[in-house]
């Protein structure tokens, strides 16, 4: 397990308390899980991923991961529609566990793009892991 | 990690390797270690793996009275357990079975070594020693008093499993042709303890007393090696070391779980628990006579057992990919329909395994099994559920965590093709 002084938090992404992160690219926004997720998970077997044009407000759960350890719920970090879904994840969940951040899971277009601005950054997230 | 928390000898080991760590049995122990789970299972079914299983409780007991207390309270008959004969448990040999109550509930399994004449040997699961040294005590009322010693934290155990593990640790034994030679499945050889319990002489290249027992809790070939605790540290880097060609990886308590479930082999206080021992997968640890309807002994639990086999029923399952559910108070098991079954006991994912067509086949299976040439499991969710009546093999349930549901399919076994009881011979 990592300790919280080796996990990868990028800047410029938005992270929830449920350790998901969500990324600003354009008009849309894709949405994954944090390093820290990934690490207390374990290895990724499975993703379940919503259908492409389904809704959701921010905090509905639109997935999940399974883990060798448990099943998880994924939450969405900000309000919208699903554009793509990340469906390399069908073949290679352990996608998520080598790269969380290149191994985006959904794409929104937000519907309250100042949802945004709720999030933590990668610095006050840290300050949450390290309670 | 809480203060009233034990460990192992190798717990600083794990904690310096950052294992992912959990409470177990009253014990912090590594789930995984940063190769993961998925590899460490694959690991036990194509190489070799190394587990800590020093939080597992050693009971020796010592005297002319001991058989017949082991009568009164183990499952087994030990009179008629070995073979296909039927023959008695002899020194070098060992059995798995349970320890029931007087309402013929499962107050743990384990496996009972016998290592000498008048001296046994009976690993339990952790935390167990204590109270299954109390239970051997109450009901320890012959003369002269069988003298039984509770080793709890007093011996160092880990398995090695996998296809590999003989290569690798002939590689540290001395004279490892004569260890390996008739060493056939529940046998064992040599003592942890030479001063006080029989057995031996096996040794590690450096002449420390070890005992191998062709066991293990994996369902794949493999040994359980004992050691006193102030040589744990040393096996497990020799075991290491001497396994590098074969990249054996240490494995945590995750794999373990997954390897046991697929292996259809039940975790003491959740499969198996303070309910009646009937209608499950191990029955076949209960004294059955040829015909299996009466018993061949008297002991603890027989009248509550009246030799039937009724419901509720534990039963193995598997699912069609490697989605599980989350076992809570709200999850249980359905029909098809929706109307509830019973609870789910275990769920995991056995990540060797996937279905081809409606075969399940193993990374282990020959390719005359089904297996395809480029087999790349997903995993297949398996687990135990308990059911109000007996499911045939085949049958479709569904299982639910209250929110999500899972279909799986009732099955008489789940992984195919392990190596537990391939012949010595043919894995050296």
């Amino acid at each position: 397990m990592k300790e919280v002084e080796e996990l990868n938090l990028p800047d410029g992404l938005g992270y929830t308390d449920d350790h998901e992160w969500a990324q600003i690219t354009g008009a849309t926004v894709r949405i994954g899980v944090s390093d820290y997720a990934q690490d207390q998970l374990g290895d990724i077997v499975f993703v379940e991923l919503p259908a492409i044009g389904d809704t959701f407000a921010k905090g509905d759960e639109f997935g999940t991961l399974e883990s060798v350890k448990a099943v998880s719920e994924l939450y969405m970090p900000m309000s919208g529609t699903v554009m793509a879904v990340n469906t390399a994840l069908t073949d290679a969940p352990e996608l998520i566990n080598q790269d969380p951040y290149a191994a985006w899971i959904i794409e929104i277009t937000p519907s309250a793009s100042s949802e945004y601005a709720q999030l933590h950054t990668a610095a006050s997230y840290l300050d949450l892991l390290k309670g | 990690m809480s203060q009233d928390m034990k460990t192992t000898p190798l717990h600083g080991w794990h904690a310096q390797k950052n294992a992912n760590m959990a409470a177990f049995g009253g014990y912090e122990m590594p789930l995984w270690y940063p190769s993961g789970a998925k590899a460490e299972h694959l690991a036990v079914i194509t190489g070799a793996g190394l587990f800590d299983t020093s939080h597992m409780a050693v009971l020796t007991l010592h005297g002319p009275t001991v058989r017949a207390l082991l009568q009164r309270c183990f499952s087994k008959d030990l009179e008629r357990c070995l073979g296909p004969k039927k023959t008695p448990l002899i020194a070098g040999r060992c059995a798995y079975g349970v320890f029931l109550n007087s309402a013929a509930g499962v107050i743990d399994d384990a496996i009972v070594y016998q290592c000498g004449d008048q001296d046994y040997m009976i690993v339990v699961n952790a935390s167990m020693g204590g109270p299954i040294a109390a239970h051997l005590r109450q009901h320890n009322r012959e003369e002269p008093a069988a003298v039984i010693h509770d080793l709890t934290d007093k011996v160092g155990k880990m398995d090695i499993q996998g296809p590999a593990a003989a290569r690798i640790l002939g590689r540290i034994l001395n004279n490892p042709a004569g260890v390996f030679e008739k060493m056939i499945y529940f046998s064992f050889k040599g003592t942890f303890d030479p001063q006080n319990l029989p057995g031996g002489p096996v040794e590690l290249i450096d002449s420390t007393p070890v005992m191998v027992s062709r066991t293990g809790y994996t369902g794949e070939f493999g040994f359980e090696l004992f050691v006193a605790p102030e040589y744990i540290e040393k096996l497990w880097h020799l075991l290491l070391s001497a396994g590098e060609a074969e990249s054996i990886l240490p494995c945590g308590l995750a794999s373990r779980d997954s390897l046991r479930a697929g292996a259809g082999l039940p975790l003491s206080h959740q499969d198996i628990g303070p309910w009646v021992f009937s209608c499950n997968p191990w029955t076949f640890v209960l004294p059955w006579d040829e015909a299996g309807t009466t018993f061949t002994k008297e002991f603890l639990g027989a009248p509550a057992l009246q030799a039937t086999d009724t419901p509720p029923c534990t039963l193995p399952f598997a699912g069609f990919d490697p989605r599980k559910i989350t076992i809570s108070d709200k999850s249980l098991v359905t029909d098809l329909n929706g109307t509830p079954l019973g609870s789910i006991l275990t769920c995991t994912t056995d990540m060797a395994i996937d279905r081809v067509g409606a075969t399940i086949v193993s990374l282990a299976s020959p390719a005359a099994s089904g297996r395809p040439e480029s087999f790349v499991p997903r995993g297949l969710c398996c687990g135990f559920v308990r059911v109000e009546r007996l499911l045939p093999a085949g049958t479709e349930v569904l299982l639910t965590d209250g929110k999500r549901k899972l279909k799986v399919e009732i099955r008489d076994d789940i992984r195919p093709d392990r190596t537990a009881r391939k012949p010595m011979q043919s894995m050296l």
